[in-house]
């Protein structure tokens, strides 16, 4: 049809059907790419790892009907429940403080650094912008040193272990959960700081003469017109440091305090060899949360890693 | 009662690299209570500096502000009892009309809510805008924002307003109508008000004086018509007036101006004021130069031109006027004629530039040393 | 007519309050009218959190790096010295350990072929497949979600996930050699391969990062940009090598220094992917080089003598990247 070219606009490299066939071809096949690793995973998840034989990976388990493909099961998960569980609990008490803080002294920088207009406040920014990129390595041994020989968190904590609720171990999920407040606010204060830049000034000036103090401005004009950033910088910290394993590996190091991704790198692995259903219920379900949040936020997760 | 002063206001900025830009420099103006001043100037000339000083959004490097007696420099903005309308009108966007017109009255008084809900209706009545209340400002139009942004001014009762642009974001025919509607709300309030435009129209429409900034300094302060027949320079008589005064850099030969192209006679009156100078700048605006077709010069002020360009605007024509086109570098000028004139290019006229019309500039420093016949009675009588 | 002025001003007297504080416009007030005082409480506090972990435990770490801690009782910080980092470039037996120490030039090797092959072939490849997405395509979310998603994914999960995608015997990978005749091949373990294994893993899972950055790029330029190529007569190849492409240089920049980082960072992906500090000469990296010195050798100051070199690695990709930004008033 010549036709089809019509509504193919001038930034088409492919005019014609056939290239469009090609070009469609393409994307597809990249989508199987990126999606093919999960797509196994999640087959392999739901195999009975007696019946399992790793001949067809990437098919469902439909034994009897297809020979080598395995038994149907849940169990892989029901394993995976009971290894991550704990792991799990730890850290949405680690990641739900954490981005909440983070996010929040996030914004309230931005907004002393952006908003409120004084000299030498670009220093200040570039410190913080710096920090994003900082290597957490050059930090790790004075971090273990801090939490461990310096601050007596741990001693200070006994008290409130008495309280409902609250464990003796949870000194080291305070921990991280300052830890990675303070290397978050780098990208959380960038992020609001790009936004509170295309707020109007004269908007802000006019809160002034209206009579507003510096706190008011923040609480009554900024903080509501910040609510779609604050979607967007809850998403990427969520998934940043539900993610994590440096940070806990340095600063939980082992015991009951482990969050996920510490439970998950040991899980599935025994004397016998590696129960890959197992490991592969273990791993969709540590990933669970932030896939969740990235079906159903992609565009603002895509908005936070593209700043 | 509320008049408003600037006493020798000055405002030097620091740049980063220690830099020091005076962006406004020994302004000192009066302004009556219930008045209307236009601040009018070419973009960076610092009356936008000066506005936000008065507001309090700029501090002061030197001088003082007075409101009503009273030093106001060292007040913060929220205590100055004035009220801005910004370019932007920098309405709330989260907030609803009546929210937007309570911010202010929630945050700098202690009334109930019951009674701020009363004044904003009030004023809401007052602007005509009651129905757009319970809005956010996105679904306004932008006269409508215009209207909120100014009713949000008034809830305040402010001793003093201050605009700045503020029909710079409207379209031309709306504009043409805010200004109208501007004037009358300011005089049905009486309420002393500085207005900021870099627009000549709107200064010489709207003001009831209007202060000439340019550099950061204060060049003329006048009614309209003072400004325009009597410009105290150079820069005034060019910056007022539309399309602009003609200006000739002439040499002065005793009784007689002299260019390249033309011989201009002075009216002893005139000698005198040029009297001791070997240069002077000769300004003369295109309407007061009258235009008649060929057929022999009748006296010393007229001269055989040529047309070049007609620009038609329909009640008039702007026609651009040459002594020699066939030269390089050649004299010209502008002339306005009536527009049912016909005119075309390459035509050959003679222009008239009548002796009591003419201005004339010190060329170094751009005083005026002589300006047109204007009886500044006679012209007041007849705006009235 | 009574000045409706007038009667606000009158119902507004009764409420005005007399308020002393809150100064802006005063330049002869106090100091605590400026604005950096009156905004302090907003930016001082995260400013004291960023300062003290990362500003000071980067000074720290650099003094720490300068002494012999081993991790038992307080660090000496009476004799320092740069012993540790003559044994990172030269190696051989410090005065704090009996065992020789091997210096750092391997996992150094390793690390920049790891940064320079994963950051160009992420960023060709998220080239592409961002010119490809801009063809005004259909299902264009669908596809952008697709690409995007590994990036979600904890380095842990795709390292589980390409562990068994390599497996000798089950993974995907060997299947679909298998099915053209070669192998199986061992990936993970092969020294030969090894860093190629995580490599790919990576790109894997950062491609999809390149790929917004320059859709982003390539949403700003405007079409009027693609039709004047057009109309001057440029073939369409011809149009994205000249017209297009060198308009995404700041796309490219920004791109390339993040995803560098995220290389230097990559000791998440190796320490699950090989199950603990070990992986191997191969595919050691200075993270993971340091990581393993400090937390499992216990030789801590070793240890933050690798750190305080991969930290000036990194700080000689960001800082001219900051400067630049800076200068472009993009800040």
């Amino acid at each position: 049809m010549s036709t089809e070219t019509g509504w193919v606009g001038e930034r088409s490299l492919f005019g014609h059907s056939l290239r469009r066939i090609i070009l469609y071809a393409v994307l597809v096949g990249m989508g199987a790419f990126y999606l093919i690793p999960i797509e196994t995973g999640i087959m392999t998840s739901i195999i009975n790892p007696a019946s399992y034989t790793g001949s067809f990976p990437y098919l469902p388990p439909l034994e009897p009907l297809v020979p080598n493909t395995g038994e149907f099961s849940l169990e892989p998960w029901q394993g995976a429940i009971d290894g991550l569980g704990q792991g799990l609990v730890n850290s949405v008490i680690l990641v739900v403080p954490a981005t909440i803080l983070s996010g929040l002294l996030g914004s309230m920088a931005a907004f002393g650094l952006t908003t409120i207009d004084w000299r030498g406040q670009i220093g200040i920014y570039i410190l913080f912008v710096a920090g994003i990129f900082i290597p957490y390595q050059a930090v790790l041994v004075p971090l273990t040193q801090f939490w461990y020989n310096v601050v007596p968190l741990q001693a200070a904590f006994q008290p409130l272990a008495a309280l409902p609720f609250v464990e003796s171990y949870h000194w080291k999920l305070v921990a991280l959960i300052v830890t990675h407040t303070a290397y978050g606010l780098p990208i959380c204060t960038l992020l609001f700081r790009a936004h509170y830049k295309k707020l109007s000034d004269e908007m802000v000036e006019a809160a002034q003469l209206d009579g507003a103090s510096v706190a008011t401005i923040y609480r009554r004009i900024i903080l509501p017109l910040s609510i779609p950033m604050f979607a967007v910088v809850f998403i990427y910290q969520f998934t940043q440091i539900w993610n994590d394993l440096l940070f806990a590996l340095t600063i939980i190091q082992f015991g009951d305090a482990a969050v996920v991704t510490q439970d998950l790198v040991g899980i599935g692995v025994s004397q016998s060899g590696t129960n890959f259903p197992l490991r592969m219920a273990a791993a969709l379900l540590a990933a669970l949360p932030t896939l969740l949040v990235y079906v159903f936020f992609g565009d603002k997760f895509a908005k936070g890693v593209a700043a | 009662m509320a008049e408003l002063t600037l006493d020798g206001v000055t405002k030097v900025f620091t740049e980063d690299d220690g830099n020091e830009i005076t962006a406004v420099d020994e302004v000192s103006v009066d302004i009556e209570d219930g008045e209307f001043l236009v601040l009018v100037g070419p973009s960076g000339c610092g009356k936008s500096t000066t506005l936000r000083m008065i507001a309090g959004l700029e501090t002061i490097t030197s001088g003082e502000i007075r409101l009503a007696g009273q030093r106001i420099n060292e007040k913060p903005p929220a205590e100055r009892d004035i009220a801005m309308v910004f370019q932007s009108y920098a309405l709330y966007p989260h907030m609803t009309v009546r929210e937007n017109m309570s911010f202010g009255l929630e945050e700098s008084t202690d009334m109930a809510e019951a009674e701020i809900d009363e004044t904003v209706e009030d004023t809401a009545e007052l602007m005509e805008i009651e129905e757009l209340l319970d809005r956010k400002p996105s679904e306004l139009s932008g006269g409508q924002q215009q209207r909120v942004a100014l009713g949000r001014a008034i809830v305040r009762a402010p001793e003093a307003f201050l605009m700045d642009e503020p029909l710079s974001n409207l379209d031309a025919k709306l504009r043409a109508t805010m200004r109208t509607e501007l004037q009358r709300i300011q005089n049905d309030l009486d309420v002393t008000t500085v207005y900021v435009t870099h627009d000549q129209t709107e200064a010489m429409t709207m003001g009831d004086r209007i202060a000439i900034l340019d550099d950061g300094i204060l060049q003329q302060v006048g009614t309209p018509l003072e400004c325009y027949h009597t410009p105290n320079n150079r820069f005034v008589a060019g910056f007022i007036g539309d399309p602009s005064m003609n200006f000739f850099e002439m040499a002065v030969d005793d009784d007689t101006l002299v260019i390249d192209r033309f011989e201009y006679p002075l009216k002893p009156a005139q000698q005198e004021a040029v009297a001791g100078r070997s240069h002077v700048d000769f300004g003369i605006r295109p309407e007061d130069i009258r235009i008649k077709d060929p057929g022999g010069l009748s006296d010393n002020y007229q001269f055989e031109v040529t047309v070049d360009v007609v620009e038609p605007r329909g009640d008039e024509n702007t026609i651009h006027l040459t002594f020699d086109r066939s030269v390089d570098d050649p004299v010209t000028f502008t002339a306005t004629v009536s527009g049912l004139r016909d005119v075309s290019a390459g035509d050959e006229v003679i222009a008239t530039f009548p002796p009591d019309s003419i201005h004339l500039f010190d060329t170094d420093t751009g005083v005026a040393v002589h300006n047109r016949t204007f009886d500044s009675e006679d012209a007041t009588k007849q705006v009235l | 007519m009574r000045n409706p002025l007038t009667v606000l001003r009158r119902r507004l007297s009764k409420h005005r309050e007399l308020r002393a504080d809150g100064g802006t416009a005063s330049q002869a007030g106090s100091i605590l009218d400026r604005d950096s005082v009156r905004s302090a409480p907003f930016w001082l506090p995260p400013f004291l959190l960023v300062g003290l972990f990362i500003y000071g435990a980067i000074i720290w770490n650099i003094v720490l790096s300068l002494t012999n801690f081993q991790g038992l009782g307080s660090p000496d910080y009476t004799a320092l010295d740069f012993e540790n980092y003559v044994i990172a470039f030269f190696g051989g037996t410090p005065s704090w350990s009996e065992l020789t120490v091997s210096p750092i030039w391997n996992s150094a090797w390793n690390t920049v072929v790891l940064m320079v092959s994963f950051s160009v072939v992420c960023l060709a490849l998220g080239l592409v497949l961002a010119i490809l997405v801009d063809q005004e395509i259909r299902f264009e979310n669908t596809f952008r979600t697709i690409y995007l998603l590994p990036m979600s994914l904890s380095f842990v999960v795709t390292a589980k996930f390409w562990l068994y995608m390599y497996n000798v015997e089950t993974g995907l990978v060997n299947l679909l050699l298998g099915s053209v005749g070669v192998g199986p091949v061992e990936i993970v373990q092969n020294p030969d391969l090894k860093l190629a294994a995580v490599a790919f893993a990576l790109i894997w899972q950062f491609s999809g990062y390149a790929m917004i950055v320059y859709l982003a790029g390539l949403r700003a330029i405007p079409t009027s940009h693609f039709e004047a190529a057009r109309v001057d007569g440029a073939s369409t190849l011809r149009m994205y090598w000249r017209v297009i492409i060198p308009q995404l240089r700041t796309a490219t920049v920004s791109a390339l220094v993040v995803l560098t980082v995220f290389s230097l960072k990559a000791f998440d992906f190796l320490f699950s992917m090989y199950g603990g500090y070990q992986p191997g000469p191969s595919a050691d990296i200075l993270a993971t080089r340091m990581v393993r010195e400090a937390y499992a050798n216990g030789n801590w100051a070793y240890g933050s003598a690798i750190a305080v070199i991969l930290f000036l690695m990194a700080l000689a990709i960001v800082t001219p990247y900051i400067y630049s930004q800076y200068k472009r008033g993009e800040l």
